[in-house]
């Protein structure tokens, strides 16, 4: 017998089809907004700007790679670099190999929702093409627009599109890259980003 | 005879400054704990509703196995099964041989510390890189994790300074957390550019999308699964919960019981291979459905490793990771201990029943009433054990026998304090000290007070 079916037949004989699944759980009434979005941001290491105008994103994120970039090079997954117009950033190519972003200095893209009750943002697949950008890069900077915050995670995943999964990665990006491995010292930047900057925008 | 964490825990942590940065620091973590939790209002709720999913899931579990195998595969992974620890190292050997890997990136995962993945794939001539910080530090230390979440939680900045500086280079006596941190970033990440495959644990898997789910604070699991092509997840099949829907209800418990963060740096939901690389999902038993058909300890199976138990127990805090026999220390070790290996009979009389890990667990299992449970089912005590056990049950059966046992036993007491070979309680007074004799009995002293009081 394959230890598929070895498996599968011993927890056959195991489980009993009993016990209801509890349906789900109430979304609790929490305080949403971007201010508290930003205060919990930064309560995980990174920083909240704006809300601005999406006029203004360019500006607000030239501003920001102005701060980080150290003459690094500046990548912008292209559904960001929609949001943002032409700049200092470049669209990377598409047949870039995985490790090829590993000098990349600052990555911009694309979050769809924000969570106040505990600062992540959503990465869909779709905004992350380059699946190892938003890691290998020195700081990351992503752009929300701001009627995507939502109090809580229930809330939250609930206003994701219905093919979120689609784009074979979805990832709820929290602050920067963090341990405390040593001696419980937080130190930012463990293997990604050491940096999160987060542009919330308004939408036209 | 002393208990194995007992002698574990005095030839581990050592010295008592050791013990007590140890117990601080796992302390703080509760605390943590704490404070996060009590800014949850339905905090109470939602450990209720991530216990009955569990509950749900574990007893429809052939069903979710099957659905979740059927979702993944739709979605482009190749499923593998494993029974038992063997099967899981050959299949995962055997994958990484079948792709030509020499070099593997890997991301904490307590089923392959269970399963003995690291040493079966050395043996292979595969060069395993943990790079989780913490698991490094124990990987490179040669010794396994002595904690859950934070693997390194018993060494000191200066040993982890001096490990850095013989295998790192970093400047002899440099203790900086932050500097040892960017050191030992520049090093694994040259070891990620040139991995061929990752393999990573797996905090959660939806049956319903056939997703995986994979938490970390540090993006290394990210790293491992977005450069090179290839990607092995290793997954317990207590890990499934039913619905996409059900997710926010963990992750919300997961980082707040752990460290005390809102939720962690990184949760990726990965449904399927990215395109043009391989995702192979190793579902593994190894004892879980034996577990899983014990009714009244398959409630230790809803664990979502978060640790809370461990950082609360006052044993655990003092004794450190390494004094329990098996990969999971803690109540919840000592828990699935006996039912997970031979060494972990005697793991559940490690433990005071306080109840603390009861009190703090998110997905409410009993975990103290366990711990008793496993005591009555093992083996009786044997020899003078037994002769005291079976006297004190003579005795307190016999209402005058037993209050003149307590006027002998006052007599004898302050003998029972004087460490000497020969000592019935000589076992125990090595490592602490008997109580003060209050000097008269609690029915002298009821009768007198309540004399007093009228």
């Amino acid at each position: 017998m394959s230890d598929r079916e070895a498996i599968l037949q011993r927890v056959r004989g195991a489980v009993r089809h009993e016990v209801d699944h509890p349906g789900a759980h109430p979304a609790p009434s929490l305080a949403g907004g971007f201010e508290r979005f930003a205060t919990r941001l930064r309560g995980v290491g990174g920083e909240a700007h704006g809300p601005v105008p999406s006029w203004q994103v360019g500006e607000v994120v030239t501003g920001v790679v102005n701060l980080r970039a150290e003459g690094g090079r500046v990548f912008a997954a292209e559904s960001a670099s929609e949001v943002l117009g032409p700049g200092v950033w470049v669209v990377p190519p598409a047949d870039l190999a995985p490790i090829g972003f590993e000098d990349v200095a600052v990555a911009i893209l694309r979050g769809t929702i924000g969570v106040a009750e505990n600062g992540a943002v959503a990465l869909e697949g779709r905004h992350a093409p380059q699946r190892s950008l938003p890691f290998l890069c020195r700081h990351l900077i992503l752009l929300l627009p701001s009627t995507g915050i939502h109090p809580d995670l229930h809330s939250a995943q609930a206003a994701l599109p219905a093919d979120a999964l689609d784009h074979h990665h979805l990832t709820w990006i929290s602050g920067p890259s963090k341990t405390a491995d040593i001696e419980q010292t937080l130190v930012y930047g463990a293997h990604g980003p050491l940096t999160l900057d987060l542009i919330a925008y308004t939408p036209a | 005879m002393s208990h194995p964490v007992e002698s574990g825990a005095r030839r581990e942590l050592g010295s008592p400054e050791a013990i007590l940065r140890h117990d601080a620091s796992v302390f703080d973590l509760r605390l943590r704990r704490d404070a996060a939790a009590g800014e949850v209002p339905d905090w109470e709720a939602l450990c209720d509703r991530a216990a009955a999913v569990k509950a749900h899931g574990l007893d429809h579990l052939d069903r979710y196995l099957e659905e979740f195998e059927r979702r993944a595969t739709e979605a482009g992974a190749v499923v593998h099964w494993a029974s038992d620890a063997a099967a899981f190292c050959a299949t995962v050997g055997d994958l990484l041989e079948e792709h030509a890997v020499e070099r593997v990136a890997k991301s904490k995962s307590m089923l392959t510390e269970e399963c003995g993945l690291n040493p079966h794939l050395e043996e292979r001539g595969i060069v395993v890189v943990d790079t989780d910080l913490g698991e490094r530090i124990v990987q490179l230390e040669a010794e396994p994790p002595s904690h859950i979440i934070v693997p390194a939680i018993h060494r000191s900045r200066q040993e982890i300074g001096e490990l850095f500086h013989r295998r790192m280079g970093t400047p002899r006596g440099e203790t900086d957390p932050e500097r040892l941190t960017r050191a030992a970033r520049r090093d694994l990440r040259t070891r990620f550019l040139s991995a061929q495959a990752g393999i990573t644990g797996v905090n959660f898997a939806v049956a319903e999308t056939g997703s995986l789910v994979v938490v970390t604070n540090e993006g290394n699991a990210d790293l491992g699964m977005s450069l090179p092509p290839l990607h092995i997840a290793c997954l317990g099949i207590e890990k499934l919960i039913p619905r996409l829907d059900d997710l926010p209800t963990f992750l919300r418990l997961l980082a707040r019981s752990a460290t005390g963060q809102p939720i962690s740096a990184y949760t990726s939901v990965v449904t399927g291979p990215r395109p043009g690389g391989e995702l192979h999902i190793v579902l593994v038993d190894n004892g879980r459905s034996a577990l899983l058909g014990d009714a009244a300890h398959r409630s230790a199976l809803r664990c979502i490793r978060c640790g809370a138990c461990l950082n609360t127990c006052p044993v655990y805090r003092r004794a450190g990771g390494h004094a329990y026999p098996g990969p999971i220390p803690g109540p919840i070790g000592s828990v699935l201990g006996p039912a997970m290996h031979e060494k972990g009979a005697s793991l559940p009389h490690a433990s005071t029943l306080c109840g603390s890990c009861t009190a703090v667990c998110p997905v409410r299992i009993d975990l103290h009433d366990q711990l008793l449970a496993w005591r009555r089912e093992g083996s009786p005590p044997r020899g003078f054990e037994a002769l005291l056990a079976r006297l004190a049950g003579f005795v307190m059966a016999r209402p005058r026998l037993y209050r003149m046992a307590g006027a002998l036993a006052r007599v004898v007491w302050p003998a029972l304090r004087v460490r000497f070979p020969g000592n019935p309680a000589h076992g125990w007074l090595a490592a602490r000290e008997l109580p003060r004799h209050p000097g008269a009995s609690f029915s002298a002293r009821w009768a007198r007070e309540r004399g007093a009081g009228e």
